[in-house]
């Protein structure tokens, strides 16, 4: 708190970019107040903010989403006022957006996603493929992309690649200011490695680029200079050179940061969980194993973490374990020493099983509902008799688990989906905590979620681990696996390729695993 | 307080939007009134006689049964085209237990409720089970039961019904059972409210004014007995119209306080989230088409009591009428979204056109395009107000 806005001196002229007094507010509450940002070209600048600062309002507001007029100050683009009415608008003025969740249609194949809306045209409206595909390889090798063939459709890619073809498809658009939102969330290490060696490449051909991430180590690599926003008001802007991640998230939350994770002691019991032999096949090519004979087991009050690229398997592990995986499986499963069968996610529960699944937009939060009901969800039945809800019990056992976590809403009938990640996060894992669980998987808990929420999961698993529940993290963020788990399993290409001992674990240690032969399984 | 920006913006819409679809009744039942003035005018009062009032909800009866089961249906993100070839033909098996096989009434009813079960079950797991989308199922069904009724009654109207089955479609419950009913109906609710602010003032929950409370209950009092000595003057409340309240009290009650009920609405919104809750969906799905095939029974045999006989051609469109009463009634092509009496006053304002209409002689075409100009139009509304996209 009390941090005066601070600037880094920039000859406005210079600048590709400058939003200058940016207010927006919606019915009546201020989302951005009186927010200044500046890109110069060639520059890379990072914005940084709590989930529900103001940061997607703001990009919503330059990428034309929020027409103008509809929004307080005003945009100049090279000191030329942008007066931008759609996304088109901006689009055309060079400025492209490349969302959190990638926007492409996975049916169409690349050359078709990247010149979706410009297609170029023959005589008679007639797709000129020829050209179009040349165009788009022409662009792929620009960015120094192996391995996406431009012909085939986008589903045949991970998100990784599809993030290289998003930003492959706003430089075809001849972009230049990219706003990359969140870019890294559903990428793995590797991948990040080559989303930021692009960053800097954009940056060496004079693209301005806006860097929004909660992940501070990318920000501090890739960006020359960091705005921090906080409750819709600039909170500073200075360069990087000046900064340390330390002081960005000091800044981003008005208050020091203790640590992160505040590990407890907790004791490790009996094998509470124990999974034999699961493969998994993939839903499309039954030929293809995604998970290929594993094994694991978590004791009671362990943090089992698994690591791992996407693609690994891991996921679709999980997913297989809670009886949930789509495809075809097999597996043995013991749960406190007694075989289940588990065929689906229902089974599962009533065997003492939960988990919050990976993507909460599509398979955790129910939109329509409020925040309460969705809690309740899997537990209804505990507060209804002869299937009739006592809607006062139901009521208070919300209340008290809203509380309980700290889940922020005005009324636990707001609908879910108008809540911030963070809060949403809490109340899906709340959700699959009512049923009293002995073995809880949480693939990607934090995904999505601000600082603040980050750490209030984080203690709240510690916590669960401390009353005796057996936990498996499945997680893409390396200091997370390592700040959480008593014990790291690695994955690659559908098997164990690590099993470690969280002491002293690096995460050089993790990530040397994870590229090693598949074959090759260390102890450590 | 950080993430307290983003919410309350996003927060006021909704509560805009919430406090909205409270009051969309009230903007429907102002539609409807409007409706009713509009032929009360046209037909110098005719339209709204204790004789033709009557008449109208008896015809809404029918309709009504199939919107309450289809808004379940609709609610679920699912929908059944063969609702109107089902009632024809479980109305078709009523006339023919009842006529040719002269079972006893109660017997007739509860077989054909029984088989309208059976059915909703055979789509249900068409759906549920061997995952074919419901649209093709209820396509399949809407010609494969017609294809059944025809078969099964050579393609000629079955009739006189029995004297005592045609009470189920023509009957009158007498006035003063009608008076008795409605003070009942009254105590209860009444009852209702006084133990809802008992229990909300001992959980420290907030509680309306006495005043609100009381004025909400005088004007229920109003319609309920205004609605009585109307239909009373015209021999009393038709036996389907009650018929009618009774299953909208069981439904609303299922979709309001109710396990099953939250579970569909969890469905429509998002199955998938549903499903890895730990909640068999399958179930409440398959039980979601179970209800719908029990009201085509009982909207089958009323439709038979009624024209008391057994017609090949009986509830022919029937299912598109109830589909657009439901959407006419709020709910979302799109699932989760949706409600019991909204249904009902969706199938109000689709009888009144069709009754007001017919009475002032206007064209069958143009009530044709009267109704589909309607329904386009209640649903455009609808995205309008509620500023939904797409």
């Amino acid at each position: 708190m009390g941090t005066e806005p601070q600037h880094a001196v920039v000859d406005g002229d210079a600048c590709l970019l400058r939003m200058r007094g940016i207010s927006k507010s919606f019915a009546g509450v201020v989302a951005v107040d009186g927010v200044d940002l500046q890109v110069r070209a060639g520059e890379c600048l990072g914005l940084c903010g709590e989930n529900g600062a103001g940061k997607s309002t703001l990009m919503k507001v330059l990428s034309g989403v929020y027409p103008h007029g509809s929004y307080g100050g005003e945009i100049l683009i090279d000191g030329v006022p942008l007066h931008a009415h759609s996304v088109a608008d901006s689009e055309r003025a060079g400025i492209a957006i490349i969302h959190q969740e990638l926007m492409l249609v996975p049916e169409l194949s690349v050359t078709e996603n990247i010149f979706l809306g410009r297609e170029i045209r023959r005589f008679g409206g007639r797709m000129d493929y020829p050209a179009m595909h040349q165009r788009a390889e022409a662009l792929l090798r620009e960015l120094g992309i192996d391995g996406i063939k431009v012909g085939q459709p986008v589903l045949h890619y991970g998100s990784g690649h599809q993030q290289l073809i998003e930003i492959a498809k706003a430089l075809g658009k001849q972009a230049r200011l990219i706003i990359f939102d969140e870019p890294s969330s559903s990428l793995t290490a590797t991948e990040t490695r080559t989303l930021l060696a692009i960053v800097a490449d954009l940056k060496r051909r004079g693209v301005a680029c806006v860097y929004i991430s909660h992940k501070l180590d990318e920000v501090a690599e890739v960006c020359d200079r960091v705005t921090v926003i906080r409750d819709g008001r600039h909170i500073g802007t200075q360069p990087m050179a000046e900064l340390d991640t330390h002081r960005i998230v000091t800044m981003m939350v008005g208050r020091e940061l203790g640590q992160m994770f505040e590990r407890k002691p907790h004791a490790i019991g009996e094998v509470m969980l124990e999974a034999s032999h699961v493969t998994c096949l993939d839903v499309v090519n039954p030929r293809r194993k995604r998970v290929d004979d594993v094994s694991l087991q978590v004791r009671r009050g362990e943090i089992l973490g698994i690591a791992g690229l996407i693609g690994a398997g891991r996921t679709e592990l999980v997913s297989a374990i809670y009886g949930a995986y789509p495809g075809t499986w097999r597996g043995e499963l013991r749960i406190d020493g007694k075989p289940v069968r588990v065929r689906s996610p229902q089974a599962a529960v009533r065997a003492g099983l939960c988990m919050v699944p990976e993507d909460r937009k599509h398979h955790g939060i129910v939109p329509l509902m409020g925040v309460g009901p969705n809690i309740t969800l899997s537990v209804l039945g505990h507060y209804a008799r002869a299937g009739v809800i006592d809607g006062n019990r139901e009521a208070h056992a919300f209340h008290h688990e809203m509380r309980r976590l700290n889940v922020r809403a005005s009324s636990p009938m707001l609908p879910i989906a108008s809540l911030s990640g963070g809060n949403q996060q809490k109340a899906v894992l709340t959700r699959m905590l009512l049923p009293e669980p002995k073995v809880l998987i949480l693939d990607e808990p934090t995904r999505g979620v601000d600082v603040g929420a980050k750490q209030e999961i984080y203690r709240l698993i510690f916590d669960l681990a401390a009353r005796g529940i057996a936990i498996i993290v499945v997680s893409s963020e390396m200091p997370e696996v390592l700040g959480l788990s008593d014990r790291v399993l690695v994955m690659a290409d559908g098997r164990v390729c690590g099993d470690f001992i969280n002491d002293g674990l690096r995460q050089e240690d993790l990530l040397a695993a994870a590229l090693a032969l598949p074959h090759r399984i260390e102890n450590a | 307080m950080s993430s307290s920006i983003d919410t309350q913006a996003v927060g006021h819409a909704a509560r805009f939007r919430q406090i909205f679809s409270q009051y969309k009744i009230i903007a429907l039942l102002v539609a409807v009134a409007l409706i009713w003035l509009y032929f009360w005018h046209a037909t110098d009062g005719a339209f709204l006689t204790s004789r033709n009032i009557s008449n109208l909800f008896r015809q809404m009866a029918i309709t009504g049964m199939l919107a309450l089961g289809m808004v379940f249906v609709i609610i679920a993100g699912e929908i059944d085209l063969s609702v109107g070839s089902l009632l024809g033909l479980l109305g078709g098996v009523a006339a023919i237990l009842d006529i040719s096989r002269h079972l006893p009434l109660p017997a007739t009813i509860a077989l054909v409720l029984l088989l309208g079960a059976a059915v909703g079950t055979l789509n249900g797991l068409w759906v549920t089970w061997l995952r074919v989308p419901s649209f093709i199922v209820g396509l399949g069904g809407m010609l494969a039961y017609r294809g059944v009724l025809l078969g099964i009654t050579g393609g000629s109207t079955i009739a006189p019904s029995s004297d005592a089955f045609v009470v189920i479609g023509q009957g009158y419950v007498s006035p003063a059972t009608g008076n008795v009913l409605a003070v009942l109906i009254l105590a209860l609710l009444v009852f209702i409210t006084w133990r809802r602010r008992v229990a909300r003032q001992r959980l420290e929950l907030k509680i309306n004014a006495l005043w609100l409370d009381a004025a909400k209950l005088v004007a229920a009092g109003v319609v309920l007995f205004v609605f009585v000595h109307v239909l009373n003057d015209y021999g009393g409340i038709p036996v389907p119209v009650l018929l009618l309240l009774g299953l909208l009290a069981v439904f609303s009650f299922i979709a309001s306080q109710t396990v099953f009920g939250r579970r569909i609405y969890a469905i429509g919104s998002n199955i998938e989230a549903t499903r890895l809750s730990g909640i068999n969906v399958d179930r409440v799905r398959l039980a979601v088409f179970v209800l719908m095939g029990v009201m085509c029974a009982f909207a089958g045999l009323v439709n038979t009591a009624r024209l008391a006989a057994g017609a090949p051609s009986a509830g022919t469109n029937g299912e598109l009428d109830a589909i657009a009463a439901c959407f006419i009634g709020g709910a979302s092509m799109r699932g989760g979204v949706g409600t019991v009496h909204g249904a009902l006053v969706g199938v109000l304002v689709m009888a009144s056109l069709d009754n007001g209409m017919s009475m002032i002689d206007v064209d069958a075409y143009w009530q044709m395009i009267v109704k589909g100009l309607i329904l386009v139009l209640a649903v455009w509304a609808d995205v309008v107000s509620s500023g939904r996209r797409r």
